[in-house]
């Protein structure tokens, strides 16, 4: 291998390791969104693709937030109640020394409720994901759980927010 | 013989000390903002852990006793995971409902909204606890659109999944209308304000003065006779052989009046956003 | 050798200076004199010399000196004269500066001469143009520009009442009770866009409305979109609208997308945001003897007075003009800062351009005056 190769192989490696934690990020969190059920308003194409977007986002700033026991991820896609009792989740895990990990993360979206104005719109998230849960570094819990959740999402300045988030036993 | 009793001794204290091991029973639902006690069994020392919405406790227990959770620690509806750790960990899930409905977020829009529209009034009803926990549990919620010009709109529906909704053509009368979504002793209460429509048939008048032209709209209202809010734009136009004069004057108690300097022969025109009013034809100044 | 050196260092100092001086009024930057403190101005034994060192002197802000540029027999005072020439009242012209000058004869005697000259002033807004013809005699040996007597608005002193509406927004103490601060943004609607190309690049223009019953601060933005759906390019229309709409005012915009064409646009994406704004009715300006004809240089120019019909001073008028086809169909739109003030119950004249390659086929026009005024929203 000459010099010129070698300078393209370290560039290309180089390069890989810079993109994979990207691309890592980018597929820990899957969502899926059905809209067949949304009513009395119908979603737009835009719309769709704002909500897929924005909520994939929102998981995606939940698991930092509460991996690292910090509140900065939260500021943005989250409004209301639902930063509020985030908020309170880091604040309350930075005082018990604990972190939650939300791994493999995949969503099946339904809407159920769009308004007629749009202001704000219902979801249904079968979520099935990874949960571990450490103590001071200690796993003390590792295992597959599906979560349902009722979704309040609402549009904010420039994208989609949740405002409320609570689990339920069955739709 | 000695040996086998003691081996034998072993295995069954061992066997002992298993059944003894941590183990707690935790119902399987619990409502906001109530004290819950979970029953735990073992001896020793433990430690629970609760992870929730909101939640995040670690505490140290005896084994045998019963953990008390404050209202306070549960006052958020969602899935809890609660784990009891001694040698091992074991944990077990449970829900918190909400509790009754204690306020309403009532959504209405439009702010402002022209009358005689069909399906032009919209509003979402979501009844919270107390915790600010969205009520899932089918609830009836009556709405009222009330203004002093009609009788009263009303309609009943039944929350589905937290949320309750009507639609409703606005009325026929400008004015303000309170609009109230009730549940039980809840009640939310939001304001929309009933606005003429386009102008209709738009008439002007003038004549011609010393100075020019006086043009003046008669009293501008829409086609079910509600007078167009002050400060509505109408734009005068007024055409002559050598040239054109535009003046954009808003409506003062009810009409609009302007003085433009034309002097030669003149068509008047008048127009509010998209609706045109009628041409008026003055003679040149002598 | 010991004093060749200064020598050489001193005469090629003084012949920078002249350099320097000779060409102050021919180059686009600001000459860095300051205001009153003459260096050297050449004789003014030609036309072309004497308007050279007026202009030359109305850059530097030496305002005696550029006066004993003008001759007496103007009937201009100096006052009057410095006031034209700086503005007032918070105009335009009074925040701008003359960054350069070209000048040329239209006709030449031995006394008597016209030459024309074009004005680039430096704005808040942008650069502007403006052309004159300067009309210059010869008083002796000495050319002066003859300068004409500038009619400024004389306004009685009087009480003028404000009846018209006014609208304040408030934005509510309640705490963050989700639905209870309903207040809607306007409803504001485009009614037309067309999209066409010129020599500058693409155009997206047309006309919108507010609907509503309270005033909108309106932006419109257009998004050119290729065929693959991909965006190519978003431009917003900056001032070429007149922001603040009252209810049911109609304004003419337009986007500019420099240097691109529309030949690989499959579709235009149209956005107008609205929000609520604190606006007042008052004031009411009329737009008067608006006709369309060919200005000192033949372009074909839409010209008017705006008429000021209320008791306060317009600052800085702004003229936005839609141009229609036989068809209805807006087929440009022109904007233009007026750069004097408008007073109250006086008039001002304004010209905005119209296209050459536009001019045949603008069979009507509809002109809208939009206004900047200090210390008011």
């Amino acid at each position: 291998m000459n010099v010129a190769q070698k300078n393209w192989l370290t560039v290309a490696l180089l390069g890989v390791v810079l993109v994979l934690p990207a691309l890592a990020a980018d597929t820990a969190v899957q969502v899926q969104l059905d809209i067949k059920k949304a009513g009395p308003r119908t979603i737009e194409n835009l719309t769709e693709r704002g909500i897929l977007r924005d909520y994939r986002r929102a998981w995606l700033s939940l698991s930092q937030a509460l991996e690292a026991n910090t509140l900065d991820p939260l500021e943005g896609p989250f409004a209301g109640d639902a930063k509020q009792w985030i908020k309170d989740t880091v604040l309350s895990q930075q005082r018990s020394g604990l972190n939650q990990k939300y791994l493999e993360q995949n969503h099946r979206l339904e809407a159920v409720f769009y308004a007629p104005e749009g202001d704000v719109m219902e979801l249904h998230d079968t979520a099935e994901y990874r949960l571990q849960i450490s103590d001071g570094g200690k796993l003390i819990q590792d295992e597959h759980v599906t979560v349902h959740y009722i979704v309040l999402m609402t549009p904010g300045a420039d994208r989609w927010v949740i405002r409320q988030l609570q689990a339920v036993p069955q739709f | 013989m000695k040996r086998v009793f003691a081996i034998f001794a072993l295995v069954v204290t061992t066997a002992a000390g298993n059944c003894w091991a941590q183990d707690f029973r935790v119902p399987n639902s619990a409502t906001a903002g109530e004290d819950l006690s979970i029953a735990t069994s073992g001896n020793g020392k433990g430690t629970f852990y609760l992870v929730g919405p909101g939640a995040s406790i670690k505490t140290e227990v005896a084994l045998g006793e019963a953990i008390h959770l404050k209202s306070g620690d549960l006052r958020i509806a969602g899935g809890y995971l609660a784990i009891l750790c001694s040698e091992t960990c074991k944990s077990t899930n449970f829900y918190v409902n909400a509790a009754a409905p204690a306020t309403i977020a009532f959504l209405v829009h439009p702010s402002r909204v022209p009358v005689g529209r069909n399906d032009a009034v919209s509003g979402v009803a979501l009844p919270f606890d107390r915790f600010h926990n969205l009520v899932l549990a089918p609830k009836n919620v009556n709405f009222q659109l009330v203004s002093k010009n009609a009788a009263p709109f009303s309609h009943a529906a039944r929350t589905q999944d937290g949320i309750a909704w009507f639609r409703t053509a606005s009325g026929k009368a400008a004015g303000a209308v309170e609009a109230h979504a009730s549940l039980d002793d809840v009640t939310a209460k939001r304001a929309v304000q009933q606005v003429a429509s386009e102008p209709c048939n738009l008439r002007i008048n003038g004549q011609r003065t010393n100075g020019g032209i006086i043009v003046q709209t008669d009293p501008v209202r829409d086609c079910a006779g509600n007078v167009v809010p002050d400060g509505t734009i109408i734009t005068f136009t007024a055409s002559e052989a050598n040239g054109k004069d535009t003046v954009d004057a808003p409506i003062k108690q009810g009409v609009a009046r302007v003085k433009m300097e034309a002097k030669g022969a003149t068509v008047v025109s008048a127009a509010s956003g998209v609706v045109m009013g009628n041409d008026l034809r003055i003679e040149a100044q002598r | 050798m010991k004093i060749i050196l200064p020598i050489l260092l001193v005469a090629v100092t003084i012949g920078l200076m002249v350099i320097g001086l000779m060409g102050a009024g021919h180059v686009r930057s600001t000459v860095g004199i300051v205001s009153g403190s003459a260096m050297f101005t050449a004789k003014a034994n030609t036309p072309e010399q004497a308007l050279q060192n007026l202009l030359d002197d109305v850059q530097r802000r030496n305002w005696d000196r550029a006066y004993a540029d003008v001759s007496r027999t103007s009937g201009i005072d100096e006052r009057a004269f410095v006031q034209d020439w700086m503005g007032s009242d918070g105009s335009l012209r009074s925040f701008s500066a003359l960054e350069g000058f070209d000048s040329r004869p239209l006709h030449k005697t031995d006394d008597e001469a016209q030459m024309r000259v074009r004005l680039h002033w430096t704005t808040p807004v942008g650069p502007m143009e403006d052309t004159r013809d300067v009309r210059l005699i010869r008083e002796g040996d000495l050319w002066r520009a003859v300068w004409p007597k500038t009619q400024f608005a004389n306004v009685p002193a009087e009480v003028v009442p404000v009846t018209y509406l006014r609208w304040d927004l408030v934005t509510g103490t309640a705490s963050d009770d989700w639905g209870s601060k309903n207040i809607d943004a306007p409803r504001v609607r485009i009614t037309s866009m067309n999209a066409v190309d010129t020599a500058e690049g693409a155009v997206v223009m047309g006309e919108v409305v507010n609907e509503d019953t309270v005033p909108a601060f309106v932006n419109v933005n257009a998004t050119l979109v290729d065929g693959a759906g991909s965006s190519i390019d978003e431009e917003s229309s900056f001032d070429k609208i007149a922001h603040i709409l009252l209810p049911k005012q109609v304004t003419p915009y337009r986007i500019d997308f420099p240097n691109l064409s529309l030949k690989n646009v499959k579709n235009v994406r149209m956005d107008v945001k609205a929000t609520l704004v604190p606006a007042s009715a008052d004031p009411v300006i009329g737009v008067m003897n608006q006709k369309v004809d060919a200005d000192v240089q033949g372009k074909s120019v839409l010209r008017g007075d705006l008429m000021n019909e209320s008791g306060q001073t317009v600052n800085i008028p702004h003229v936005i003009a839609s141009f229609y086809d036989n068809n209805g169909r807006v087929v440009w739109v022109s904007d233009g800062y007026v750069d004097r003030a408008l007073l109250p119950q006086s008039t001002q004249p304004f010209a905005v351009e119209i296209p050459k390659s536009l001019a045949s086929k603008v069979q009507n026009f509809h002109v809208v005056a939009n206004q900047y005024s200090l210390g008011r929203s």
